[in-house]
């Protein structure tokens, strides 16, 4: 079984935001950048499908050569060989215009992704490859099981779980609870450093989204400690205050 | 979530341009890796401290080990912990390939170590004991024990732990009695008890390796007298199965801090047959002992800077988000309070914990690069390295230990009344940071080791090796205009320190030992202030050049000016007291010498 896995790199969840140019790009200095979190979810589901039946899992990582280390880090939780296409990720339409193009030249049976990004949390971009290579795409889901060429999942639903079964191939966008979150090992590590990455450039692609100006969210109002005992106090404030009730 | 217990930034700035570990990774030995690996290993243990100690650090303090049936239970936390870690590879990585191992530098060791340590402290006893363990086993073990015990340790499959104390053997372990009865074929029967030892009883593995110090029968008194024997818990019986080797839990002890590690009093051989297995040489097992404390001292040392971190980063968050009082020289009474982070007092015990963490982890990390550079040298180079760890490992051991804990105490006070409730963590930290100046030697054996045997032996030829390794870094700093105050300061504190050594091997001559060691540890003081000094003075180098460099970012010129503003604090405020030391150190009164007719303890 071949299975493609797309990482994406994203700022570490208590990195400090700013912006730059004119507030229209990421300011990237002193960032921490790890592997997008529900995509470390997809990645280790990967490895273990890998581990009980066999087969090999590539990452695929749609990004400029500062990514790598995320890469190299994926490779060293168990992935066999690694892509990177070379540019930029502006939007979602391009990065999944260059991961279904990479897809239709290999024949992946299972391509499995985060079910969104924690920058930009489009979660659109398991659907459009889906779409763009014609076959289902599935989100958010929670397990995952192959038995030949058949795919048992669950779905994340409203109010529930949605069970299913698809024949390969198939999209996936991911979420906990589909794997154990993989800490990489010391043995992993040291064979990353010479496992495949293969650099190849993106396919043209046309702009589909202009980036025209990035804001910080309002800053979050003071908290107020109320007593266990005063729930009435709450109730007023919620009502009087906070206006929510 | 996780929250920030170190800097990262300090320690790839540590590693990566102060002490530059391509000096390391350019030997054939350790050139499997390079800093893509190390980075990607640092990563690794920072996931592990956030997934497995951080979130457990409060419940295995309300929660300790139990003993019942004699049996110890540890904290479901703790195996978890374990066994992720077994899993990483981290147990074996910095021993050689043939044992499976990675090579790894026992500096990034180190920094593995300090990232978990500063998460969770009072967890790595389980695995640092279950490494230094089997690393003696490695240097001293014949290869049938090597080839039987090695493997299972290095996976995790069994632990291990290092058996030195008795009632009345604690600081003077040429005072042990416990007994090693010939029982043939290099096995000996122990008979006798331990106390304090640690992870000495758990129910994660399922045998733990206990090595053992003791006497064999009409051996002679004192240290010449004393082997290391390997006595497991559950010894190998004649179908390979695993039985009761007579050693008994017969206690626990319930300890002010890091609870998490069970404390056991053990007995050999009281009521069943307890077997053990010498290893090296008979009376040869002290010298082989100090392997593995010269080892643990120095993990102590980085525990102490580990927990102080972890102290420094919790008050520093507090103190950017309490607001109290106003600035000193606000007037109008409706000025709105200020966040204590700029009442110079406050600034003071951060910078305080700031100047320590930061300092103590450049020289013990100083001291584990000796470590990696030693193990891939020969002849007189190996030598050099030997004798500087001697030099260096009291002081790294007791300088990490002493003033981490008062590092810790600085925190507590920023806290204001709320380090003093278990609301906040910094009450256990300073519980748990108390037993660093203990173990591994009390600070009164570690400062009278160094004054009494490394500082006079060879013609206090000691104080020449240190210097010339110091010399070179002050020379650089001397070079530059706005370190040659500091680079001057230094020189001279140097130079008063090598007097008083000189006076006081004088009184060594002529007053006898007690009088010269009457205050070993204010010369452990002061030569611990001098050495973090020197690693203060070689960091300012470094940022002081980059700084002058042309693609500096704005966020890294902030952090070189903080480097270098440490540093003055420090020699402003830890320097300036090497002058009262070398003043108490040279005072004729010597109040503290005992005199039976004159006593003033009363
Ligand atoms: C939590 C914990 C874990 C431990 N883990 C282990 C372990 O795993 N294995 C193990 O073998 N031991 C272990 N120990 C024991 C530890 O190493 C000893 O407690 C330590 O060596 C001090 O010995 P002592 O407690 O008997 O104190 P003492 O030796 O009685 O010392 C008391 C005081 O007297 C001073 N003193 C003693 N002798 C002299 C001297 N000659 N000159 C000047 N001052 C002196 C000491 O500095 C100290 O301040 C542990 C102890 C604790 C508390
Ligand atoms: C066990 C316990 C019992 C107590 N009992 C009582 C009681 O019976 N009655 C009662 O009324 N209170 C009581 N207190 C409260 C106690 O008096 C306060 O905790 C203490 O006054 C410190 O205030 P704080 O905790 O708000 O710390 P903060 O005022 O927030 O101080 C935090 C840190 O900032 C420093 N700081 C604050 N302002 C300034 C400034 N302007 N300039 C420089 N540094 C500054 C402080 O020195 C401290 O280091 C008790 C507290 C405890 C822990």
């Amino acid at each position: 079984m071949k299975i493609l896995v797309c990482i994406t790199n994203v700022p570490d969840t208590t990195a400090k935001i700013t912006f730059a140019e004119s507030d229209t790009k990421l300011n990237k200095t002193g960032i921490q950048f790890i592997i997008g979190p529900y995509d470390d979810y997809a990645l280790a589901r990967a490895v273990e499908l890998k581990e009980q039946n066999g087969g090999t899992v590539t990452v695929l990582n749609v990004g400029e050569a500062e990514g790598e280390p995320q890469i190299r880090k994926a490779l060293a939780i168990g992935a066999d060989d690694a892509i990177r296409v070379n540019a930029e990720p502006t939007d979602s339409y391009f990065v999944a215009s260059q991961i279904a193009h990479i897809a239709q030249q290999n024949n992946y049976d299972l391509i499995l992704m985060g079910r969104e990004s924690i920058d930009f949390n489009s979660g659109v971009v398991h659907g459009l490859v889906g779409e763009m290579l014609g076959i289902p795409s599935f989100s958010p889901v929670m397990k995952l099981d192959i038995e030949g060429s058949t795919a048992k999942f669950a779905r994340e639903i409203d109010g529930g779980k949605e069970y299913m079964e698809a024949p390969l191939p198939l999209v996936f966008g991911c979420q906990e609870p589909i794997a154990d979150w993989k800490i990489p090992n010391m043995r992993g590590i040291m064979t990353a450093r010479t496992k495949p990455l293969q650099v190849v450039e993106p396919v043209a692609v046309d702009d589909m989204a202009i980036n025209e100006k990035y804001t910080q969210p309002a800053a979050k109002g003071e908290c107020k400690m109320i007593p266990v005992e005063d729930v009435e106090k709450l109730v007023t404030l919620l009502r009087t205050e906070a206006k929510v009730l | 979530m996780a929250v920030k217990t170190f800097s990262r930034d300090h320690l790839h700035f540590v590693l990566y341009e102060v002490l530059g570990m391509e000096e390391v990774t350019a030997h054939e030995y350790f050139n499997g890796h390079s800093r893509e690996t190390f980075d990607m290993i640092l990563e690794a243990a920072t996931e592990l401290a956030e997934e497995y100690l951080q979130p457990a650090y409060r419940a295995v303090d309300r929660e300790e080990p139990q003993l019942s049936d004699g049996q110890v239970k540890v904290h479901p936390l703790v195996h978890k912990f374990y066994h992720a870690y077994t899993e990483s590879g981290l147990m074996a990585a910095t021993f050689p390939n043939e044992w499976d191992g990675q090579q790894l530098p026992r500096t990034i060791a180190a920094a593995v170590q300090f990232i978990l340590s500063s998460a969770n402290n009072s967890f790595v006893m389980f695995t640092d004991l279950v490494k230094g363990v089997a690393n003696v086993l490695l240097q001293f073990g014949s290869e049938e024990q090597k080839a039987l015990y090695l493997p299972k340790l290095l996976s995790g499959q069994w632990a291990a732990t290092m058996c030195l104390t008795e009632s009345q053997a604690g600081s003077s372990l040429s005072d042990i009695t416990t007994m090693a009865v010939p029982a043939g074929e290099a096995a000996y029967h122990i008979k006798g008890q331990k106390i304090f030892i640690s992870a000495g009883d758990q129910d994660i593995t399922e045998n733990i390796i206990h090595l053992v110090l003791a006497r064999i029968e009409g051996a002679p008194a004192g240290v010449k007298g004393i082997s290391l024997f390997i006595v497991p818990k559950n010894r190998p019986g004649a179908d390979g199965k695993l039985v009761p080797n007579g050693v008994e839990s017969i206690g626990i002890y319930h300890k002010m801090g890091q609870k998490a590690t069970p404390a056991m009093h053990l007995e050999f051989g009281g009521s069943g047959t307890c077997v053990g297995y010498l290893l090296g040489e008979a009376n040869r097992g002290l010298q082989y002992m100090f392997q593995l404390m010269n080892s643990a001292r120095l993990e102590v040392g980085l525990a102490g800077v580990s927990v102080a971190s972890l102290a420094y980063c919790t008050s520093l968050q507090y103190a950017r988000e309490r607001v109290q009082g106003r600035r000193a020289d606000a007037k109008d009474p409706n000025t709105p309070p200020a966040p204590i982070i700029q009442h110079p007092d406050v600034r003071r015990m951060l910078l305080i914990q700031k100047a320590f963490t930061e300092g103590t982890l450049a020289l013990i990390l100083q001291c584990y690069k000796y470590l990696d550079l030693l193990k891939v040298s020969e002849g007189p180079q190996k030598q050099h390295y030997l004798d500087l760890l001697e030099l260096l490992t009291p002081v790294a051991k007791t300088y990490g230990s002493e003033e981490g804990n008062r590092s810790v105490y600085q925190a507590l006070q920023v806290l204001g009344g709320y380090g003093y409730t278990t609301d906040f963590p910094v009450e256990q930290i300073a519980r748990d940071a108390r037993i660093f100046p203990v173990y591994e030697g009390t600070t009164g054996i570690q400062s009278i080791a160094l004054l009494g045997r490394q500082i006079p032996q060879n013609n206090a030829q000691a104080v020449d090796l240190w210097s010339e390794q110091v010399m070179p870094d002050i020379q650089v700093a001397l070079e530059s205009e706005a370190l040659q105050l500091y680079a001057d300061q230094l020189n001279q504190s140097i130079e008063a320190w090598k007097s008083v050594t000189g006076l006081l091997l004088r009184i060594r001559e002529e007053r006898g030992n007690e009088a010269y060691l009457a205050n070993a540890t204010l010369y452990m003081q002061l030569f611990g202030i001098l050495n973090v000094a020197w690693q203060w003075l070689r960091m300012a180098t470094v940022a002081e050049k980059a700084l002058s460099g042309s693609t500096v970012t704005t966020e890294r010129k902030d952090f070189y000016h903080s480097k270098i503003q440490t540093m003055k604090f420090f020699y402003n405020y830890e320097l300036t007291k090497c002058k009262v030391l070398c003043e108490q150190l040279t005072s004729e009164e010597q109040l503290s010498v005992y005199n039976p007719e004159a006593e003033i303890l009363i």
